[in-house]
């Protein structure tokens, strides 16, 4: 019964979210963050492409991290590799 | 593999596939592609060959495969170290307004995609099917 309250509870607190998400008005006053990078893009990087530009210069921790997050894979895999090797020629 | 059909073909194949590779890799600062995915075109050449000729003919590659692995990594690392060095927060372009910085980033990166993707072939997978190709 309880859990039954606490999903119901959930759904309409999901619900309520959606609803005033959907109504809610943007202004367009502010300049995000987006236009900045349009704007200021080629100056900066001078990299035409703006995704290669972001990925790269804007954000670059981002792709930092996924480059290490493959280079600890690979390393994990190679160990265990050479040591499988090791073990076929024995 | 033993198929002449497979065989030609692949060698026809993989010198286009290893220049579209480096031409993405390139390139990405202008045109859509970049590091990741030219990387994984030229693993993908690479890989042909493996496939359909054995182990015997990208073997000096295979050996030296996890170095330009590490050399990627400790490449990306150090260009981040290096504006440090120069007073700036980390991994901040070096050479504003040039493409400089993009290029050599996408190299490096792509170098690196390269050699995750074969080792991780050949170490995954390569083993035994491509023994007995």
């Amino acid at each position: 019964m309880i859990k039954k309250i606490i999903t119901l509870f959930l759904v309409l607190t999901i619900v309520l979210l959606i609803i005033t998400g959907l109504n809610l008005e943007y202004e367009d006053k502010e300049e995000s963050p987006w236009d900045q990078f349009v704007k200021e893009n080629y100056e900066e990087t001078g990299a035409v492409n703006l995704i290669e530009a972001v990925l790269l210069d804007f954000r670059g921790y981002d792709t930092f991290g996924e480059v290490m997050i493959l280079y600890i894979a690979i390393s994990g895999v190679i160990i265990i590799g050479k040591e499988m090797k090791k073990g076929d020629s024995k | 593999m033993k198929s002449v059909i497979v065989r030609t073909a692949s060698r026809a194949l993989a010198p286009f596939l290893l220049l579209a590779g480096l031409y993405m890799a390139t390139h990405g600062f202008l045109l859509p592609g970049g590091g990741f995915q030219g990387g994984v075109l030229l693993a993908s050449g690479v890989i042909l060959i493996l496939l359909t000729h054995g182990r015997e003919k990208v073997i000096r590659l295979e050996e030296d495969i996890d170095w330009f692995e590490a050399f990627g990594a400790v490449v990306f690392l150090g260009a981040g170290l290096t504006a440090i060095i120069m007073g700036k927060p980390f991994l901040t372009n070096l050479f504003p307004g040039t493409p400089i910085w993009c290029i050599a980033l996408d190299i490096v990166v792509s170098l690196k995609v390269f050699a995750g993707t074969v080792a991780l072939f050949v170490y995954l997978f390569g083993m035994r099917a491509v023994r007995e190709c």
